[in-house]
C-alpha cells in the first residue's frame, strides 16, 4: 500500500516537474511568470486526445503533434504577447505578467470553442496493463510516464550543461546584456526558450492525459497553478528546484489524499507558496538572488 | 410614465455595474502604491459570505451582516498585507493568487458551513427586505405607481449608486490628502519615498487594507443582491476579471477602472452575440492593451484633456486638476 503510493506520488511529481521546468525555463532567462504555460499545456493533451481517439493514430505520433503545436503556440506567445513589451520604455514590470494571463485567458476559452466544455477521456492503448510485483500493482502507464520525464529532464540538463546553445541560454539567464555583448544572440535565444518551455508543457499535457485519463479545459489552470507554486518551492529559475519541487508536491498531493482529506489536495501546493514565499523567498534550493 | 421607464432588466445589469465598479476601486487602491494584489476576488468572497452566513443562520439585520462582512475582509487584508509587504512584484502578485485560490479550496471543502460546491442560496435579498421592512410601516409601492418588483430593484440600484459615488468621492478626496501623496509617491520609488520620511509599511498595508475592505464590501453586497453565491464567483477568474477593469480602463486615475468595470460589464449585455466570447475578447483586450497603451485608455494626459474640453468642469476642479492623479 505505502508502496503503490509512493510511486503515485513519484509518477504525479515527475509530471509536475516537468511544468514547472517549463515555468523556470522562461523564468531564468526572461524573469517572466509565463502564466500562459497551463494553457498551452492543457493544448497539449487536447492534440494528444484528438490525434489518438479521433483520428485513431499512434501514441508517438501524438507526441509529436502535440511538440509541434504547442511550439508554434510558444513562437506566437513570444512574438505578440512578450516581444512587444521588451525594450519598451516606462512599461511596469508587471505589464508581460499580465500580458500572459491574457494568452492564457483567450487560449481556455478558445479551447472551449474548439474542444468543448466536458471531459475528454485519453486512450492509451496499454492503459490497463499492469504488473504484479508481491503485493504491488504497478501500470505500465506510470513506468512509461517516468521513463519519458526522467528523459526528458536528463535531455534538458545536457542541453543545458554541454551544448553551445544552452550555454548561450544560461549567459542569457546571467545577465541579458553582457551576453548580448559577448555575441550571443540574445533575441534567438529568448525565442528558442520559450518555445522549448511551451514544447516542453505539450508533452507534459499529454503525460497528465495517459496519468489522469481525461482532459478538461480547466486542467490548465489548475495545473498551471501548481507549477507555478513548484517554482516557487524550488526556487525560481532553478532547474533542479524545480524537479525536486515537483516530486515533493506529488508526493505531498498523494500521502493528503491517502491519510488525510483529499480536498484540501488542491490547497496544499498553494499554502506551500505562501509559507515558502514568507519564510525563505529565495525558494527551497535558490540561492539568495536567484538570476 | 415613471412606472413603464423602469425595466428590472436594465437596473439589474446597472447595479451589477455598480458592484463591479466598486471591485475596480478596490484594485485601484492597491495600484496605487504600485502593489499588484490578485486577492481581491478573495476577500470579495470573505464578504460574501460571511455577511450571508451571519444573516441566513443569526437572522441578523442586512446592515450587520454587510458591515461584518467588509471589516472582516479588511482584517484578513490587514493580516496578509503585514507579511507580504516583504514580497514584491511578480511574487506578491503570485502569493495573493495563491491566497485566493486558499480561500475557493476553504469555501468548497467546509460543507458544514458553506455548503461546498453547490453554494448557498436564499440568502436575504436587499430590495425585498428593504420592502418588507417598509410594508410594516403601511407603505406601499403603488403610491409611487410602481410594481413591487420594479420597486425592489430600484431600490437596490439607488442604494448601489449612493455607496458607490460615496466610495470613488472619498478615495477622489483621499487621493489629494497627505495619504495619496504617500501613495503616489511609494508607487514612483519606494526608496526614495522612505527617505523623504513616508512611512512605507504603513501606508503599504494601509492601501491593502483598503483594498480588501473595498473588496469585501462589494461581496457582501453582492451576496444580497444576487441572493445566492458559491465558491465559483470568487476563484482566478473573477481575480483576473477585476484586473482587467484596471489594465483596461487604466489604473493611473480612479476613473481608469470606474470606466472599464462600466464598459466590460456593459459590453456583453448590449452585444448579446459576443457575450459567448466574452472571455476571449477580455484575453485579447489584455494583451493588445499591454502591448500598445500599458497604462490603460484613460490616464492623466486624457483627463486633462477632457477637462479642458469642458470650460464648466475645468473651472470647478481649476486648481486641482493637475494633482488629481
Amino acid at each position: 500500500m505505502l508502496i503503490e503510493q509512493l510511486i503515485n506520488g513519484i509518477t504525479l511529481g515527475s509530471i509536475y516537474a516537468i511544468v514547472a521546468l517549463g515555468f523556470t525555463l522562461v523564468f531564468g532567462v526572461l524573469g517572466i511568470i509565463n502564466m500562459a504555460h497551463g494553457e498551452i499545456f492543457m493544448f497539449g493533451a487536447f492534440i494528444g486526445v484528438v490525434v489518438t481517439s479521433t483520428f485513431k493514430g499512434p501514441l508517438w505520433l501524438a507526441f509529436l503533434a502535440a511538440i509541434a503545436v504547442t511550439a508554434a503556440m510558444g513562437y506566437l506567445l513570444e512574438r505578440f504577447a512578450l516581444r512587444p513589451l521588451r525594450n519598451k520604455q516606462g512599461v511596469s514590470h508587471l505589464a508581460p505578467l499580465i500580458s500572459t494571463i491574457g494568452v492564457s485567458i483567450l487560449l481556455e476559452n478558445l479551447s472551449h470553442h474548439i474542444f468543448g466544455p466536458g471531459n475528454h477521456p485519453f486512450r492509451a492503448s496499454f492503459a490497463e496493463i499492469s504488473f504484479q510485483i508481491g503485493s504491488i500493482t504497478v501500470y505500465l502507464v506510470q513506468i512509461v510516464i517516468f521513463v519519458i520525464s526522467v528523459l526528458l529532464m536528463y535531455a534538458l540538463s545536457f542541453w543545458l550543461g554541454k551544448t553551445k546553445a544552452g550555454k548561450a541560454l544560461r549567459a542569457t539567464a546571467e545577465n541579458l546584456e553582457t551576453a548580448s555583448l559577448l555575441g550571443v544572440d540574445v533575441k534567438r535565444t529568448i525565442t528558442m526558450t520559450v518555445i522549448i518551455a511551451s514544447a516542453m508543457g505539450g508533452i507534459a499535457g499529454i503525460l497528465v492525459g495517459m496519468a489522469f485519463n481525461s482532459v478538461t479545459p480547466q486542467m490548465g489552470l489548475s495545473i498551471g497553478l501548481k507549477g507555478l507554486a513548484i517554482i516557487i518551492l524550488g526556487g525560481m529559475g532553478n532547474v533542479k528546484g524545480a524537479m525536486a519541487g515537483g516530486l515533493i508536491l506529488g508526493l505531498a498531493e498523494t500521502f493528503v489524499v491517502v491519510y488525510g482529506d483529499s480536498g484540501y489536495k488542491d490547497a496544499i501546493a498553494f499554502a506551500a507558496i505562501i509559507i515558502i514565499l514568507l519564510i525563505r523567498p529565495q525558494g527551497l534550493f535558490g540561492q539568495k538572488i536567484s538570476a | 410614465m415613471l412606472a413603464e421607464l423602469i425595466n428590472p432588466y436594465y437596473l439589474q445589469v446597472a447595479s451589477f455595474i455598480l458592484i463591479n465598479i466598486i471591485l475596480g476601486v478596490s484594485i485601484y487602491i492597491t495600484l496605487s502604491t504600485g502593489q499588484l494584489s490578485l486577492a481581491n476576488a478573495g476577500f470579495m468572497g470573505i464578504g460574501a459570505y460571511t455577511s450571508a452566513l451571519l444573516t441566513l443562520n443569526f437572522d441578523l439585520p442586512i446592515i450587520v451582516g454587510i458591515l461584518a462582512g467588509t471589516l472582516l475582509a479588511g482584517v484578513f487584508g490587514i493580516l496578509i498585507g503585514i507579511p507580504t509587504l516583504r514580497l514584491q512584484g511578480v511574487y506578491l502578485a503570485i502569493v495573493t493568487l495563491g491566497f485566493g485560490e486558499v480561500i475557493r479550496v476553504i469555501f468548497v471543502n467546509w460543507e458544514s458551513m458553506t455548503k461546498g460546491a453547490v453554494g448557498l442560496s436564499g440568502i436575504p435579498h436587499m430590495g425585498r427586505e428593504l420592502l418588507n421592512t417598509l410594508k410594516d410601516f403601511g407603505f406601499d409601492p403603488k403610491i409611487l405607481g410602481l410594481q413591487n418588483n420594479q420597486f425592489v430593484f430600484l431600490a437596490i440600484f439607488l442604494i448601489l449608486l449612493g455607496v458607490t459615488i460615496s466610495i470613488i468621492t472619498f478615495f477622489r478626496r483621499q487621493n489629494r490628502s497627505r495619504v495619496g501623496r504617500a501613495f503616489a509617491a511609494i508607487k514612483l520609488d519606494e526608496k526614495a519615498a522612505e527617505s523623504m520620511g513616508i512611512n512605507i509599511t504603513y501606508y503599504k498595508v494601509l492601501a491593502f487594507a483598503q483594498g480588501a475592505l473595498v473588496a469585501g464590501f462589494a461581496g457582501a453586497l453582492f451576496a444580497h443582491v444576487l441572493a445566492y453565491i458559491s465558491p465559483a464567483d470568487f476563484a482566478y477568474h473573477r481575480a483576473v476579471e477585476i484586473l482587467i477593469f484596471a489594465v483596461f480602463g487604466g489604473s493611473e486615475v480612479i476613473w481608469g477602472p470606474v470606466f472599464g468595470a462600466l464598459f466590460l460589464t456593459v459590453m456583453p449585455e448590449v452585444l448579446r452575440f459576443i457575450s459567448e466570447y466574452r472571455y476571449m475578447i477580455y484575453g485579447l483586450i489584455i494583451i493588445i492593451m499591454m502591448a500598445v497603451r500599458p497604462q490603460g485608455l484613460i490616464d492623466v494626459n486624457i483627463l486633462n484633456w477632457v477637462k479642458l474640453k469642458t470650460p464648466k468642469r475645468r473651472q470647478k476642479h481649476g486648481t486641482s486638476s493637475q494633482k488629481s492623479i
